[in-house]
């Protein structure tokens, strides 16, 4: 069981809206309303929720890339008005530059972001440990074109993971992968994010996942959301000790928070496939 | 197989060679001047003007002013193209004017173009110029709109400033119109400069230093040569099919991500 430090939030979202206008009717879509939540420091935060109800506009809020339509929100206390590289995205659709290499696109940030840039020397051996990280040996030169969605998918982790952010962002980055490598990948993110380092010395991620199982593996607290207009619903607090373990999946703790999340949105998920 | 090829390969040679060999006949036996070119006479042309360097020396000049008009040309049309395509404002208050000029031949600029550079060089660069800004800045415009927005934003999240941006995200994405851009530009700056010369050469006097154009406006105007007219022409296609594969040769070598 852990307990969080609760002062100081690293993310706080308070009263956070967001409609869309379509330019060519004018009509408005709500897709999140009245959106409270902080993000602790070091936390593993995952987000579940039928699909269409504002995850991946929540994420890019704080990403700094979409303004909210009302609310505020903060990191480290201080307003989010813009993208940074200490805040690292791993897009749902990969967003990998087709005209560079995979190393070229990991690369990417290191080499190229303001004020902080590596040197050649320091960036070749940071590439090298990522690539190594997510089994991309071999396909170095390859470009995006040349590479399947698990091996995109990949990439696009290792890109956000060079660049060595504080708060990690991820949008259902493992969703395209096989069941083998999502495990090994799962456990890495938990290495990475600082399982079995000091506490105050983890990164705070935010990560949104269509795999309850996933989300309870991974999480400190699941955030499940649901939709019409996109909501918060609950936040489950996980107790699960760490460092987590494979065989934990199969336990009866494991198992009842699963059915748990499940219940809760299973009306929401039957709800939203039916109307669309 | 080599018998399909070359059945096919003759199959095609038919109707040009019928053509060229009822030329032949139809200028010897039916018309009554002995001007009229008939292809033995351009063969025997094209050999002497080559021979005596006249005709590549021609080409060179001709080649080196519309790559001195493409230059400037391109680069102004990169600059203002980029920043139409990045800026709204600048494309709402721009686009009308490029929009209006667009519609002026180039030829239309020659008395100016005379008037102020003379009949020399620059003014063919000039004109070539003109030409090929066109279909350089549409192109860039279109490029630069057509950047995948996800992927600027990507590199917004990496934390790189937005003149990197503009330098490692926006400028390769566009490279693929741009180049659609300078081949169509390529094309009609070399259309033009033979229209350039001509006109410009008229003051000159022509001479083997005067460019394809001019040589061809001194067989027309002085020696009366017809022949020598035809061989200009052929070569006139031949160096812009040269152009244009070599500039889809680049392409392919720039640009190894496009399938
Ligand atoms: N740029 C946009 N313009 C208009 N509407 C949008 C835009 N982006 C998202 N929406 C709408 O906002 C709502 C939430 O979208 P969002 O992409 O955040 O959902 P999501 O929870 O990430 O879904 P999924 O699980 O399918 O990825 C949807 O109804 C969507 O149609
Ligand atoms: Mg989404």
């Amino acid at each position: 069981m852990e307990t969080l430090n609760d002062a100081a939030p690293k993310l706080r979202l308070r009263g956070v809206r967001k409609e869309f206008v379509l330019p060519r009717t004018g009509e408005r879509t709500v897709a999140l309303e009245e959106i409270d939540l902080d993000v602790k420091r070091g936390e593993f935060l995952c987000i579940v929720g039928p699909s269409g109800c504002g995850k991946t506009t929540i994420l890019n809020m704080i990403a700094g890339l979409t303004a909210p339509t009302g609310g505020s929100l903060e990191i480290d206390g201080k307003p989010i008005d813009g993208p940074g590289a200490e805040r690292g995205v791993v897009f749902q659709d990969y967003a990998l530059f087709p005209w560079k290499t995979v190393w070229e696109n990991i690369e990417f940030g290191p080499r190229y972001r303001k004020g902080s840039a590596l040197a050649k020397s320091q960036r070749d051996e940071r590439v090298r440990h990522f690539i190594d990280l997510v089994a991309l040996n071999g396909a170095e030169n390859k470009y995006p074109y040349e590479l399947s969605g698990g091996m995109r998918q990949r990439c696009a982790f290792a890109r956000a993971l060079a660049n060595d952010p504080d708060v990690l962002l991820m949008d259902e980055p493992f969703a395209a992968l096989d069941a083998q490598t999502r495990v090994i990948l799962q456990e890495e993110l938990l290495r990475i994010w600082g399982e079995t380092g000091a506490r105050d010395e983890r990164r705070t991620v935010v990560f949104i996942t269509h795999g309850i199982d996933e989300a309870v593996f991974l999480a400190n607290r699941i955030v499940v959301m649901g939709s019409h207009p996109g909501r918060i619903r609950e936040i489950k607090t996980v107790d699960l000790p760490r460092p987590r373990k494979p065989e934990m999946r199969a336990s009866a703790a494991f198992q009842e928070l699963v059915e748990h999340i499940w219940q809760l949105i299973r009306d929401e998920a039957y709800a939203a496939t039916v109307k669309a | 197989m080599t018998r399909v090829i070359s059945s096919s390969l003759l199959r095609a040679a038919v109707l040009p060679v019928g053509l060229l060999v009822l030329w032949q006949l139809v200028v010897m036996f039916g018309t009554p001047s002995r001007r009229a070119p008939m292809p033995t006479h351009v063969v025997e042309a094209a050999w002497a003007l080559i021979g005596s360097g006249d005709l590549p020396l021609a080409l060179i000049q001709s080649f080196g002013r519309v790559l001195a008009g493409f230059a400037w040309a391109a680069a102004l049309a990169l600059v203002l193209g980029a920043l139409m395509g990045t800026y709204r404002a600048v494309d709402r208050s721009l686009d009308p004017l490029v929009e209006s000029f667009r519609s002026i031949a180039p030829i239309a600029l020659l008395p100016l173009a005379i008037l102020w550079f003379g009949t020399g060089t620059p003014a063919a660069a000039f004109i070539v110029g003109y030409a090929a800004f066109f279909p350089m800045i549409v192109n860039t415009i279109h490029g630069v709109k057509s950047v995948d927005p996800q992927l600027i934003r990507a590199a917004r999240t990496l934390g790189v400033d937005r003149l990197t941006i503009l330098r490692t995200v926006v400028l390769p994405g566009a490279l693929p119109y741009i180049f659609v851009g300078a081949r169509l530009a390529l094309g009609v700056a070399w259309t033009s400069i033979i229209a350039a010369e001509l006109a410009v050469g008229a003051k000159a006097g022509g001479g083997g230093t005067g460019g394809i154009g001019q040589m061809m406006f001194v067989f027309y105007a002085y020696s009366v040569d017809l022949n020598g007219i035809i061989v200009c022409m052929i070569s006139v296609g031949v160096v812009a099919l040269v152009i244009d594969r070599g500039l889809r040769r680049l392409e392919q070598w720039m640009l190894p991500w496009k399938r």
